[in-house]
């Protein structure tokens, strides 16, 4: 009887919990994509979709949370985002530079160099949105043992129009806002990787996640990792985590053919299925003008993907492509439609000139959204901007400006360009470099600093890029700014104090002593 | 009747100032077609953030476009400016050349006027001296041609002791006011400007005596300089829209966050000051300049133009954002004080620390920020040695001017301090 009794009171306990698995979902997916000029593009895609859910109102911050029981969904994920009633959060942290002309647009927009932050949180009078905004990247520093504590009010901004929600925004009473950081010298490693796999439900022990291996996927030419929190008004509160590397199959050995398997790239293949996966697949773009053979055999191709259902097929599975001719560099490539090159220009460490070039290869007239969130150590001067086109002068529209606050607030600057088709449109700005307080430098003082990317917003669809809002990020800059000698500060007080004094003292002392008249030299008298 | 060129002959050769005067003018004009200051225009060592031509463009811009230049950004300029650039000067480059120079030709002027009132005479010999000597010094010239706008304060400056001597007291004062609006560390001038107002701008070096003040006009004075002040301020946050600019001109001269290098001594001190301390030294370098104002009030009541020229060099000293029409200005003035000459000390040292550090800075600045083979030591070392310069000069000054009273030498005597 006793017996029976526990497992009653077991699966009493189990109830809940069983409960909760139908409300929540895990799917999975790999792309793996080959590139024109000989790499391989892979996405990794965790998608955990918390059924029903809402994001936390604000409004309910000073009182008591309900209480959260999760199976799948990362928990500690989870309350970072009711601690501080986060609505949608976009966080990436990549290192390298995507080749938008060579790769085309990646999978996940999310490709700006070093960390990248970014949440939708509502406004509310129990605590600021810039409260919640520095607890979370707090939280979020802690939880993915990156800097991002290091996104602090020099580098938020809040451009709307660029971050508009991927999501949904709930109708509460209270208004919402974007908050916007990156930190383009934060640099991604193994200690990013492990904090992130922990939010999987299977880990990197079976399913797709199990290539995500450390010792390929940061030897890769590119790599970058994200975290993306919406909500979506019919479906719940979805997280997905991913992870786009480009690897280079040419790289090693004498190999002249652009072969790749999942061992090759990923160093490991598919042992088993992750058991709590909804779905999961593996997609493989087949190439459409050279001839391949692939293996094993795809039990389903979708127009130009080969899919592999990893719950259906037979394990373990190690899909690999090989080409039957040598790979050939090609000559020209036919990457994204729009690409954007930024420099820096000038030698002097006071002054400089910053350049913009967009290229537009439609045939069709673009407008884009060009915003720059530069921190205060670079300063504009709006008044020297100058756009050209083939050297005519072009008119620049819709410019929003937020000058910066020394040693506080960074530049936020965005205007509309519209570019004609087939053409490329310069723009020309003259800057000026600031100068900092010995204790503003970094340990590495003489290195620079990375300035984050400027990201271009196109404001119609363009190329096969139908979801949503696309953002193309400029590769980083590094600017050389003017050092004092570190070691001089009590030299300099000392040196500055003491003329100071020298003046005061020999002023005073003109002006309070007495003039007298003294007899000097040969005196007759005596 | 003779020949226009026989004319203009005669005049140089009579030294006819009034003819003499457009023609320099016109030279400075002509300096300004070689292109010379596009390599000047962002000289460390002629603008500074708070007199920078580029920045004040930069604001004008912001303005016209309906962007609040004084929320944040760099536009450290009198909201003044911008009103007076957006709508009664013209805002182009060559027109500027000919404001900046009409400016310095303004100054030159108001200096000979000031020299003729302490002579008590309508024209003299040395008039020409001094225009030149304002005219083409180069500490004057160079900022002159960067468009630096401390040119305008300059002006100001020269052109309200110019009142003051005369004995204009409401154009002195209204001249004061907007020195301080565009200049905060120039409030130490408003004493000695209010003495020189009760007083007479005459030599009283060579005898020094008490000189009672009428202390109940000298607060009517002051209360009309109030009124004039509150109402540039009034007029500025018109302009301005808020309060913001009060912050970005003068808080900028009391809390350094612009740490741009400058003939200065402030930036380099306040780059690597310890942050705790900062605060405490910013107190102590503003405080400090307001120490000299009573001393040397009372000690020269009796020539208050001498004190206020004294008092014109401390301030180019140890202001927070100086270039180098500061201690160009207080070089000048040494040109109208000639009974001084006799009595200088060491007049070549100083000369030859101003020739030393005028070779120095340029190249130092030169080497730091644009070939990087220097180091910010070079800099700062040589902006040491200009004030070394400027203070050895304002040593100078003073120990002449207390020394006249003593008459000259004589052979077997020397004079000392006690």
């Amino acid at each position: 009887m006793a017996k029976w009794r526990a497992l009653f009171c077991l699966a009493a306990c189990l109830y809940p919990s069983a409960l909760a698995i139908s409300t929540e979902q895990f799917d999975e997916e790999l792309t793996i994509r080959p590139l024109p000029d000989g790499k391989v593009a892979s996405t990794f895609r965790f998608t955990t979709l918390l059924q029903g859910a809402t994001p936390r109102d604000p409004q309910s911050l000073g009182g008591d949370d309900v209480s959260q029981h999760y199976t799948v969904f990362p928990l500690a994920l989870g309350q970072i985002l009711r601690e501080y009633a986060v609505t949608e959060l976009h966080l990436s942290l990549n290192a390298g530079k995507w080749r938008y002309d060579r790769w085309g647009l990646p999978k996940e927009l999310g490709v700006g160099t070093g960390a990248e932050l970014w949440a939708w949180m509502g406004d509310t009078e129990v605590t600021s949105i810039d409260k919640r905004w520095k607890g979370l990247r707090n939280a979020l520093a802690g939880l993915f043992c990156a800097s991002l504590g290091s996104l602090d009010d020099l580098r938020t901004t809040s451009p709307v129009q660029t971050f508009q929600p991927e999501g949904d925004l709930p109708d509460w009473d209270s208004p919402h806002d974007v908050r916007h950081a990156s930190l383009p010298s934060e640099h991604v490693c193994t200690e990013n990787l492990t904090p992130f796999l922990k939010l999987l439900p299977c880990k990197s022990r079976s399913g797709i996640a199990s290539l995500l291996n450390p010792h390929r996927l940061f030897d890769a030419d590119w790599h970058g990792m994200g975290v993306h929190v919406l909500w979506r008004e019919k479906e719940g509160v979805e997280v997905r985590l991913t992870f786009q590397s480009v690897s280079d199959p040419l790289r090693s050995g004498s190999r002249q053919k652009q072969d790749w398997s999942l061992h090759s790239l990923f160093g490991r293949s598919i042992e088993r299925e992750c058991p709590v996966a909804h779905s999961s697949r593996v997609l493989v773009a087949l190439p459409q003008d050279q001839s391949y053979s692939i293996t094993p055999e795809p039990p389903l191709v979708e127009t130009e993907w080969a899919v592999f259902d990893t719950t259906k097929i037979n394990m373990p599975l190690n899909t690999a492509m090989t080409w039957a001719q040598n790979f050939e560099f090609p000559t020209e490539f036919n990457g994204a439609p729009l690409t954007v090159k930024r420099t820096l220009r000038g030698t002097s460490q006071a002054y400089g000139q910053l350049s913009i070039t967009v290229q537009n290869r439609l045939s069709s007239e673009l407008p884009v959204l060009y915003l720059e969130t530069m921190p205060w150590l670079v300063q504009f001067y709006l008044s020297t901007l100058k756009a050209s086109i083939g050297g005519k002068p072009h008119a620049l529209s819709n410019l929003t400006y937020i000058p910066a606050i020394p040693h506080s607030r960074p530049t936020t600057f965005q205007m509309l360009l519209t570019i004609p088709a087939k053409s490329d449109l310069e723009i020309v700005l003259d800057v000026n470099k600031a100068f900092l307080l010995y204790a503003e430098h970094p340990p590495d003082a003489q290195r620079g600093w990375d300035l984050p990317p400027a990201i271009l917003t196109p404001l119609v669809p363009i190329a096969n890029h139908s979801t949503g809002q696309l953002r193309i990020y400029t590769p980083t800059l590094l600017v050389d700014l003017a050092t004092p000698d570190f070691s001089m500060p009590y030299n300099v007080i000392i040196f500055t104090c003491s003329l100071i004094a020298f003046l005061f003292g020999n002023v005073f002392n003109l002006l309070t002593r007495k003039f007298v008249i003294i007899r000097v030299g040969s005196d007759k008298t005596t | 009747m003779p020949s226009a060129k026989t004319q203009l002959v005669q005049a140089v050769l009579t030294w006819d100032y009034n003819l003499i005067f457009p023609c320099l003018l016109a030279i400075r004009l002509l300096i300004t077609l070689t292109g010379v200051q596009s390599i000047l225009e962002k000289n460390h060592q002629l603008t500074t953030p708070l007199t920078s031509y580029a920045n004040l463009q930069e604001g004008i811009y912001l303005f016209n476009r309906g962007i609040n230049p004084y929320d944040g950004g760099y536009f450290r300029h009198s909201p003044l400016f911008l009103s007076l650039f957006s709508t009664i000067l013209p805002n182009t480059k060559s027109t500027a050349y000919i404001i900046w120079t009409l400016c310095d030709g303004i100054a030159a002027w108001a200096l000979v006027q000031i020299w003729r009132a302490r002579q008590g005479i309508s024209t003299s010999s040395r008039d020409l001296l001094i225009t030149t000597s304002y005219l083409f010094n180069p500490y004057l010239v160079l900022p002159s041609l960067a468009l630096s706008t401390s040119t305008f304060e300059n002006t100001f400056l020269l052109l309200c002791i110019m009142f003051a001597s005369q004995g204009k007291a409401s154009f002195a004062l209204l001249t004061l006011a907007l020195l301080v609006h565009l200049s905060l560390s120039t409030v130490v001038l408003i004493v000695p400007v209010i003495l020189l107002l009760l007083s007479t701008p005459k030599s009283q070096l060579a005898s020094p005596h008490a000189n009672p003040v009428d202390f109940r006009k000298g607060l009517h004075l002051l209360g009309e300089y109030l009124v004039y002040f509150f109402i540039l301020i009034f007029t500025s946050t018109l302009i301005a829209g808020n309060w913001n600019w009060v912050s970005q001109t003068w808080g900028t001269t009391l809390t350094l966050p612009d740490l741009t290098p400058n003939i200065g001594l402030w930036w380099y001190f306040f780059t690597e000051m310890f942050d705790h301390f900062r605060p405490f030294f910013l107190m102590v370098f503003s405080v400090h300049l307001l120490i000299y104002i009573a001393p040397i009030c009372i000690k020269f009541q009796y020539d208050p133009l001498f004190a206020l020229f004294v008092l014109i060099g401390i301030t180019n000293i140890s202001k927070a954002y100086p270039t180098l029409a500061d201690p160009g200005v207080f070089l000048t003035m040494i040109s109208i004080f000639p009974e001084l000459y006799p009595y200088f000390q060491h007049p070549i040292v100083t000369t030859l620390l101003h020739l030393h550090a005028s070779l120095l800075l340029p190249l130092f600045h030169q080497l730091w920020l644009v070939q990087g083979t220097g180091n910010a030591n070079f800099f700062y070392a040589s902006t040491l040695v200009l004030a070394c310069a400027n203070g050895a000069a304002l040593r100078d000054c003073i120990w002449a001017g207390l020394r006249i009273a003593l008459g000259p030498e004589k052979e077997g005597y020397i004079v000392v301090q006690e």
